[in-house]
């Protein structure tokens, strides 16, 4: 259907560009349509298509991957934003696409937040410094689809990627996905936490944090979400889960401090609320601390994160070519390396490309199958009633 | 009453306490920085190590550097013969200003450039997208109640319409008294508040982070949120490096011994 | 002739300060009166007030109690230690070198913000600081037994303290600077205390300084967030901290709100302000 198009286009164009008389016409017409036989095949396609697009295509199964590195490297950089080394392995990512197809990126505000994300693509439009892709939390995925932000564009994997994970019209699409987890500073707590109402023993006093407040932070936001399905509450319902860290808080265990690298490695926060790929990239990162991770088995809360793509970006083929890469499964491979999901997992594990070492590197995938997701409407719903009750029950 | 030849008692006393204050938190951040990742325990320098091997370590602290001396300068040049005309002449114009001062501390960073990048997004590269443009217009606005104070303490204390008609009165011209009269009278208060302006800047972040700039405060903000012991050694290098810049900035505006002293 | 010359030259004097003017109102009234509008705006475009008449409901309304408890308290305290850590390094009898070295650590100091000061406190007095485990080994005494804890208001006072000192030792210096040997000898020689000195004359001289330096110091503090984020992981509710949540987070979203709050901070500075200049011109009386 596409090449059709595209030809007809491409017919069209050629007919703006010279004065043609009906007779010409005709004659051309006899070509064209004779030649479509011919041109619909791929040597021939390939060469109109070169001369007719400036623009990316829609689709990345519309080029082969040869003609995207062309095009990408034409551009030679890469803009990302927001996107630190040791988030899921996006440090090696990076390098391994650079490596591969020779396009330097250049990677902005390391901890920047979905936000500034956003706001950097309100504010730099136009500017060769503007992030060309994007990888925010689904609220600012959304709210940044709808307000125009972002390009449509299907990687040639989109279809494969869980409905619940995508927007359909093509603005974003998840990427990797998490559950909120324990990592636990085995040096300082020899004892590990299985489950929520584990954390309320007395001898975790003043050892448990969260990753911020669950006012700014998602980490913090999907602990509030999970102890709200360990105690009574639900996706549509967070307030036993504020109760919960209000227990906790009058119990001496909670200490409002945010978790950073350095409180988990020092053990002032031995016991961390957190996602579980970042847990686990800790307990390699700080040999130290001896850092374990648990997953509470009465409340499995996940959380996925979204690729989008910026719609006025200086570099779009190096873009589209970067989310290529991603949705590859050597992109997916090197997400699960860094312990979070890749939204294609399932369909990796179907067909048997995934190393045992990586999984084995993950904690069972019986708990992982627990997980819950909250839908748009959940989310917002949770966000209003943390606003105004966590500083009343948790704040101070 | 004979000037005292030793520190008063009372002064030791508050010294101490003072350097207790300050130092400890420096020593037990010290003491953090020099344990291994391996083992958590001490005593090793890689933590340094690995910051100072680091392109971007250097490639960051010469940017805020450069930044900072850019912005004391064009604060200092906007702000001293204001200040001084506005106690010469205008002092009605003292609680304006005065005000006008407190207006950045109430329009948080995160605020003021979103609607700085947004009003100069049209204008042209070498001024938008260069950090030694938008980035400096916007660190003199961050400088400027402190510079203000500084300089509006300052003129406080000297006596601006004798020296000024002392000047004129002997025949020099406007700028060769602001420049050789009073500027030499302002001097200290002019370094404290350029000792202000470069710790600033130095230190940063929001603005630079969202109009996507490369400076020091980021580098360290991201060694933060995720390195553990590097993490505090760049705390303590940042401190140290900030801390010579002042010295040199010291040395470099002492030039002649300042005039008298006052309670010496 | 006297008259002439300053009627014709007063609107000339004010074309002294037209250049800071114009980039002040450039660089900072432009973007900031879109900031001020913005709070009054609603997403169609139209004027509203409910951005504003939420900061009267919970949790804003506390948010703006701690803030501004904590800054006056921070201002206070860095007020009042400064001037006598200042007065104790610039005081005839103290070394000059002690001058130098507390003013340029000043410098360095009254910057000092953020996470790496949160993590030095941590340090110091975590659960597990350094001054905790000596006071719990070596006095037997453990602050957090007691009540004590650095993760809450107390504790940002505590940490805010590390750069409102020196913000106040470089600001009051010049001040300390101007008051002059000859007046202590004269007062001495007329018989007075060192304490009927500072009584009668020392702090009232000093006391327009002071006053500008609180100000100062209680917008420096108002203003915080990124310390306080740190050390209490947004537990403690403060103004430019929730201005953060809603503007720059992962997770709420609402500019309009986040502008609205801004407004709140222009106003409780407002009133300082109105504060400050009376009593401003009360304190200088005696100078003019």
């Amino acid at each position: 259907m596409e090449d059709f198009q595209e030809q007809e286009y491409e017919f069209l164009r050629r007919l703006e560009e010279e004065k043609l008389d009906r007779r010409k016409l005709l004659r051309r017409g006899l070509v064209a349509g004779a030649g479509l036989t011919i041109l619909s095949m791929p040597a021939g396609a390939l060469a109109a298509r070169r001369k007719a697009l400036a623009n990316p295509p829609l689709r990345g199964g519309a080029l082969s991957l040869k003609e995207w590195v062309a095009q990408a490297k034409k551009e030679g950089t890469l803009n990302t934003i927001a996107l630190p080394p040791d988030w899921a392995n996006y440090g090696e990512i990076m390098s391994t696409f650079t490596k591969k197809y020779g396009i330097k990126i250049s990677n902005d505000n390391p901890d920047g937040s979905s936000a500034q994300e956003n706001q950097a693509v309100r504010s730099l439009k136009g500017d060769p410094r503007a992030p060309d892709v994007l990888d925010v939390s689904p609220s600012f995925a959304q709210a940044g689809a709808n307000e125009g932000l972002y390009a449509k564009f299907f990687t040639k994997n989109f279809a494969k990627v869980p409905r619940a994970m995508k927007d359909g019209r093509g603005f974003w699409v998840a990427d990797y996905w998490g559950v909120t987890s324990f990592g636990v500073n085995t040096a300082v707590v020899s004892n590990i936490p299985k489950t929520w109402q584990d954390l309320l023993k007395p001898e975790y006093k003043n050892k448990v944090a969260l990753n911020g407040s669950p006012l700014t932070s998602g980490s913090a936001q999907a602990g509030v979400f999970a102890a709200a399905l360990a105690n009574g509450g639900s996706l549509a319902n967070v307030g036993p889960g504020i109760d919960f860290f209000a227990k906790l808080k009058s119990a001496g265990n909670f200490i409002p401090v945010q978790a950073t690298p350095q409180t988990i490695a020092s053990g002032q926060t031995p016991i961390t609320i957190d996602w579980d790929y970042l847990n686990l990239a800790y307990g390699k990162e700080f040999p130290a601390a001896k850092i374990k991770t648990s997953i509470p088995s009465d409340g499995v809360y996940g959380a996925y994160y979204c690729q989008a793509i910026n719609a006025t970006g200086p570099h779009p083929w190096a873009a589209r070519l970067w989310q290529e890469f991603l949705y590859s499964d050597q992109g997916q491979l090197l997400w699960l390396k860094g312990y979070s999901h890749p939204a294609l997992f399932t369909d990796m594990t179907r067909r048997k490309v995934v190393p045992k070492a990586l999984t084995a590197a993950l904690p069972s995938a019986a708990v992982y199958s627990k997980v819950k997701f909250a839908s748009p409407s959940q989310n917002t719903k949770a966000k209003e009633t943390v606003a105004t009750d966590w500083p009343k029950k948790v704040g101070s | 009453m004979t000037p005292r030849r030793f520190i008063a008692p009372s002064a030791v006393l508050w010294l101490l306490l003072g350097a207790a204050y300050f130092l400890i938190p420096l020593i037990a951040t010290l003491i953090f920085s020099l344990r291994s990742n391996q083992t958590g325990t001490c005593c090793t320098l890689e933590n340094y190590g690995t910051i100072i091997h680091d392109p971007q370590f250097l490639k960051t602290i010469k940017t805020s550097f450069i930044l900072s001396l850019e912005t004391i300068f064009l604060t200092l040049v906007l702000l001293v013969p204001t200040v001084y005309w506005v106690h010469l002449k205008l002092p009605r114009l003292r609680s304006v200003i005065g005000f006008m001062a407190l207006v950045p501390f109430v329009i948080p960073p995160i605020i003021l450039v979103v609607g700085l990048l947004d009003v100069y997004k049209g204008t042209p590269t070498w001024f938008y997208a260069e950090p030694y443009g938008f980035l400096v217009a916007a660190y003199v606005i961050l400088a400027f109640p402190y510079m203000y104070f500084s300089l509006d303490t300052g003129f406080r204390s000297i006596d601006v319409h004798t020296l000024t008609e002392a000047s004129q009165s002997l025949g020099a011209h406007w700028t060769t008294t602001l420049v050789r009269v009073i500027l030499p009278n302002i001097k200290s208060a002019a370094l404290a508040g350029s000792f202000l302006t470069l710790a600033i800047v130095m230190g940063e972040f929001t603005i630079a982070s969202l109009a996507v700039f490369d400076t020091f405060p980021i580098y360290i903000q991201y060694i933060n949120q995720n390195k553990a012991y590097p993490a505090a050694s760049v705390t303590l290098l940042a401190f140290a490096i900030t801390w010579a810049a002042m010295v040199a900035l010291l040395a470099a505006g002492r030039g002649r011994a300042p005039a008298a002293q006052g309670a010496r | 002739m006297e008259t002439g010359r300053t009627r014709r030259r007063l609107p000339l004097a004010y074309l002294g300060v037209l250049p800071f003017f114009l980039y002040a109102t450039a660089f900072l009234f432009w973007p900031a009166a879109k900031v001020m509008f913005g709070a009054f705006q609603d997403d169609a475009g139209g004027l509203t007030l409910d951005h504003v008449q939420k900061l009267f409901d919970e949790p804003y309304r506390t948010a703006f109690k701690n803030s501004i408890e904590v800054s006056l308290v921070t201002a206070g305290l860095g007020a009042v230690f400064g001037l006598l850590l200042a007065y104790a390094a610039i005081r005839e009898g103290t070394p000059r070198f002690v001058r130098a070295g507390l003013t340029t650590f000043s410098g360095v100091a009254a910057n000092f913000a953020g996470i790496p000061l949160a993590a030095a406190f941590i340090a110091t007095l975590g659960t597990i600081g350094v001054v905790t485990q000596f006071m719990t080994e070596q006095l037997g005494f453990n602050p957090y037994d007691h009540g004590f804890s650095v993760f809450s208001k107390t504790g940002i006072e505590i940490v805010y303290l590390y750069f409102q000192i020196p913000l106040m030792i470089l600001v009051i210096a010049p001040a300390i600077d101007g008051l002059r040997r000859e007046w202590r000898e004269a007062a001495s020689s007329l018989g007075a205390s060192s304490w009927q000195f500072w009584r009668h004359v020392g702090i009232p001289i000093m006391t327009p300084s002071i006053l500008s330096a609180f100000v100062l110091l209680f917008g420096n503090s108002f203003s915080a967030y990124a310390t306080a984020y740190g050390l209490t992981g947004g537990s403690v509710g403060l103004v430019p901290i929730t201005i953060g949540f809603y503007l720059s987070g992962n997770v709420l979203d609402d500019p309009h709100l986040g502008q609205a709050l801004a407004f709140g901070m222009l106003v409780v500075l407002a009133l300082m302000m109105l504060l400050y200049i009376p009593l401003q011109r009360r304190a200088s009386r005696w100078s003019r």
